[in-house]
């Protein structure tokens, strides 16, 4: 039977649909997935707010990034995903809200939106516009976001786009980056010119630079002979964004969160698209020869590649030995659980258990196509199927993020944070890969791990 | 003292949360207990995450994930739905129902809802009990959150039987470190207490394999029952705490001291005295030392406070208590804000103020402020030191001035959960974090 449910979810038979236990003969056999999670499972899902204002909003680097609605929803995404850019901290320094109270509820927040989103404007004459997200509340009482973000760009000059985008929306994270997508897409792409344009003008669509991946990834395309018109929406400017629509080809990285973009993009500019991963060896050299060949820029690519293999190889083969035989779990929200099945076995490093917060179809054919056979895949798993997919399977290492990180630790199994990182640096491309590597190392092998007793031992201790 | 009241309509980096996740600290602070977030899935996740980058420890809190049909429909069949799950699968002592602006905005009655609940499922008997707190995330802050959700448990909960010589101790979002301090100097008294809530251990967990179900420690619902039965209630932020205190003060006539939290040398003496005056117990000389080594440390370094200028942000007790700290050392603090909109802040300041007869350097007070307001205010008056929590790094980092870091949260450092900054130990650390601070920069 290739669904299974698991021991915890006996009370909770719905879940065995997006439970799916890898079995060659099924092999396009997918968990259910984008469905509404099921009331008090303990679910890890975000909302929709946060999948817009966190995701794709927030890394645009010079605007004011305003939300609306009460004061919760302004403090906790602001400054909690580090997606940095280059030259400034101004959005992760800096987080705004209409703060709305009772009154406002009773007699709508429009006219406080309006005055806030000028008042922020004065005190930040350099900001180059505003980003508006409508929380759960706004939605509910019906404030016409659009229509006031028209108003205000009129008064102050400058561009403010209004993101719809309550919590209540939609069933996860991912609604929300559509909402971004469209938005954008609808109000800032093509206002502007690029003045200088070449031949090998890209965008990179679907990377946030977490931790400096973008300043890993750019200045590989850029040996190769490319340019980067907009990575979207890392270390982005709203005036990047605004040209996008110069580039010749969109390069997809994260197509759960952005491959709306691209294809709004193909049906108006014709720009075509293509998806590449970037994570590990084989996958980043086939995605650089991949673009390169659209350039016409093999022979180049060819040359990058070798020359960044020979830098890392050294290091890379003392962590891979170190590696080799390890059982790894994966959580990520989407696509980094399709990226990294390949770029584990690269390592020697054996995947037992994958999930998702928010994969659609789509990213789950890619993972049950990428994994082998009796890997457990599961989609938007809750707390006690993470335990229990721990207890059973037994990582040696679970790879999450930070609401994982000390669950897993609680069950004596090491962990490395895969959505925003350990480290100062980013973990794709060539050089990314040692510095991953190296984190897993650093987890697996801490001796620290030998000193964790039992709660009989303890009791027994003199 | 120049009191400063907000007139913008634009809040930019507020030092302040929403009730909901004061709400899910209370709760988190009670033994085998999941907190059921009654909103969209975002009000569930964004605590929990900020939650574990704060205390580095797991923090699980169930959601009824509220979607479009919920806003049409209302939500009673996803919180009925959520409480079966939770009964059935996790085996809780408590579900905390805690409501958030959608669910408030829509209309439900949680009560109503819990109690037909209750009636449709005889199965589930009072083995698990069910505690509904209203905390519209529109009204007030965490600070509201917290206070809410002490006297939701209390008025719920508490049941009248036998006097039990204990005392209450209501902690407010205080870190493990400080609830440990706490706990020490009771110890010392020979005094026992109730502590509404608990997060010294639930969420400061040492690593033992198997992990346990839920986390050892908290206090347990059969002692918030029995919190009806104590001496008094002492609580240590006043504001994250009085509306429990005074329940049972009105229920069943036991004292409330609605104390200022113990920072310093006046204020532990001053909470050390209401536990006297609760329960007739003597300060110890264990406690007397603890009491003249800060004296003597606080004399020792009178040539590096005395005169240094500070900025003081955050929860309204905390900086009451930082502030009169701050006096007694002889610090001038030239800025002080909190995010309470309540005039009362203002003049328990002034009353501050007059105690210890500052001069007459101006001291902005800025009510129901943002950090946008404190760094405004420090670029025209600067000051040598800035105490807060981390969101004070920025200003820090911009005008070169150093941050001692105090409070929730410190997202982005380790290990600030375990330290205490309040009893005379705790304010012996914090003297000394501060000094080196200063001493740091003299060295520059």
């Amino acid at each position: 039977m290739p669904f299974v449910l698991p021991e915890c979810d006996k009370d909770v038979p719905e879940r065995k649909k997006h439970i799916y236990l890898k079995d060659e003969k099924d092999e396009f056999a997918i968990p259910a997935c984008n469905i509404a999670t099921t009331p008090g499972d303990l679910t890890e899902r975000g909302c929709t707010y946060a999948g817009c204002r966190g995701v794709v909003g927030g890394p645009v680097k010079d605007v004011i990034q305003l939300q609306h609605g009460p004061i919760g929803c302004c403090y906790y995404p602001w400054a909690a995903r580090p997606h940095v850019a280059t030259g400034t901290n101004f959005h992760l320094a800096n987080a705004f809200s209409t703060d709305l109270r009772e009154s406002n509820i009773v007699f709508g927040g429009e006219k406080k939106l309006y005055n806030s989103i000028v008042e922020a404007s004065e005190a930040f004459p350099n900001a180059q516009g505003v980003f508006v997200y409508a929380t759960c509340v706004a939605g509910l009482i019906g404030d016409d976001i659009t229509a006031v973000a028209k108003r205000a760009s009129k008064a102050i000059g400058k561009p403010v786009v209004a993101f719809n985008c309550p919590g209540f929306r939609g069933v996860s994270q991912s609604l929300g980056h559509h909402v971004g997508n469209q938005v954008l897409f609808d109000t800032i792409v093509g206002t502007e010119e690029l003045e200088e344009k070449t031949p090998y003008d890209i965008n990179l669509i679907g990377e946030y630079n977490i931790k400096g991946d973008d300043w890993l990834i750019v200045p590989l395309l850029e040996s190769i002979g490319l340019r980067v018109v907009c990575t979207f929406t890392g270390d982005a400017s709203i005036h990047d964004i605004a040209k996008m629509h110069a580039a010749k080809l969109n390069v997809i990285r994260c197509a759960r969160s952005a491959k709306y973009i691209a294809e709004m993009m193909q049906e108006k500019y014709g720009t075509p698209f293509m998806e590449v991963d970037l994570y590990g060896i084989t996958q980043t050299a086939n995605d650089l020869r991949k673009v390169a060949q659209y350039f016409g820029l093999e022979e180049k690519a060819e040359e990058v590649i070798t020359k960044e293999l020979a830098e890392i190889k050294e290091e890379l083969d003392f962590y891979r030995e170190k590696l080799k035989g390890k059982k790894v779990m994966i959580y990520q929200g989407g696509p980094r659980s399709w990226h990294w099945p390949e770029t584990m076995a690269e390592l020697g490093v054996d995947v037992v258990v994958v999930a998702t917060t928010f994969g659609h179809e789509d990213d789950y054919e890619k993972i049950v196509k990428r994994v082998k056979n009796g890997t457990l895949v599961i989609d938007n798993p809750n707390a006690p199927e993470l335990e229990e997919a721990m207890l059973k399977y037994k990582p040696d290492l679970f790879i999450s993020g930070t609401k994982e990180k000390y669950l897993s630790h609680k069950y004596g199994v090491p962990f490395l944070n895969g959505h925003t990182y350990e480290s100062s640096g980013g973990y794709m491309v060539f050089k990314g890969l040692v510095r991953f590597a190296r984190d897993m190392y650093k987890s697996l092998y801490s001796p620290s791990w030998k000193f964790v007793r039992t709660q009989e031992t303890a009791a027994e201790a003199q | 003292m120049v009191v400063i009241n907000r007139t913008r309509s634009v809040t930019i980096n507020p030092p302040k949360m929403c009730q909901p996740i004061g709400a899910i600290w209370a709760s988190l602070g009670v033994h085998a207990s999941v907190p059921l977030v009654h909103g969209s899935q975002g009000c569930s996740t964004y605590p929990r995450n900020l939650m574990c980058r704060h205390f580095r420890e797991p923090v699980e809190v169930a959601i009824t994930s509220l979607h479009e049909k919920a806003t049409i429909f209302g939500g009673a069949p996803n919180l009925k739905q959520a409480l079966t799950h939770i009964i059935k699968r996790q085996h809780p002592k408590l579900i905390t129902v805690i409501t958030t602006c959608l669910s408030e905005t829509t209309g439900d009655d949680i009560h109503g809802i819990v109690k037909s609940f209750k009636a449709e499922n005889p199965v589930y008997d009072d083995s698990t009990k069910i505690v509904t707190i209203n905390t519209p995330s529109y009204v007030g802050t965490h600070v509201l959150g917290y206070d809410n959700a002490i006297k939701a448990m209390v008025s719920q909960l508490s049941e009248k039987t036998e006097p039990n010589g204990k005392i209450n101790i209501i902690p407010g979002m205080l870190n493990p470190g400080d609830v440990l301090e706490v706990k020490h100097m009771l110890k010392e008294m020979g005094v026992e207490a109730i502590y509404l809530t608990d997060i010294s251990r639930t969420l400061n967990a040492p690593l033992r394999l198997p992990k346990p179900h839920f986390p050892e420690g908290g206090t347990t619902t059969e002692e918030i029952a029995d919190s009806a039965n104590s001496l008094g209630t002492i609580t240590l932020c006043k504001h994250e705490g009085q509306s429990g205190a005074n329940v049972l003060k009105d229920k069943y006539g036991m004292p409330a001291f609605l104390g200022e939290l113990p920072i310093g040398v006046e204020a532990t003496e001053a909470f050390l005295g209401n536990v006297t005056q609760m329960t007739g117990k003597k300060m110890p000389e264990s406690l007397r030392d603890e009491r003249d080594l800060l004296v003597d440390a606080m004399v020792d370094a009178s040539q590096l406070t005395f005169g240094v200028k500070v900025a003081i942000f955050g929860d309204p007790d905390i900086v009451l208590g930082l502030t009169r700290f701050a006096y007694e050392l002889g610090m001038k603090p030239l800025h002080v804000l909190t995010t309470l909109e309540n005039p009362q802040f203002a003049k328990d300041m002034q009353a501050l103020d007059t105690d210890y007869g500052a001069d007459a350097e101006k001291q902005n007070i800025i009510v129901g402020g943002d950090l946008y307001d404190l760094s405004q205010k420090i670029k025209e008056t600067p000051v040598d030191l800035i105490i807060g929590d981390y969101k004070g790094k920025y200003i820090s980092k911009d005008e070169g001035i150093p941050l001692v870091r105090v409070g929730f949260p410190q997202a982005d450092r380790f290990g600030y959960q375990r330290k205490r900054m309040i009893g005379y130990r705790g304010s012996l650390d914090l003297l000394d974090t501060m000094v080196n601070t200063i001493m740091d920069r003299k060295d520059d």
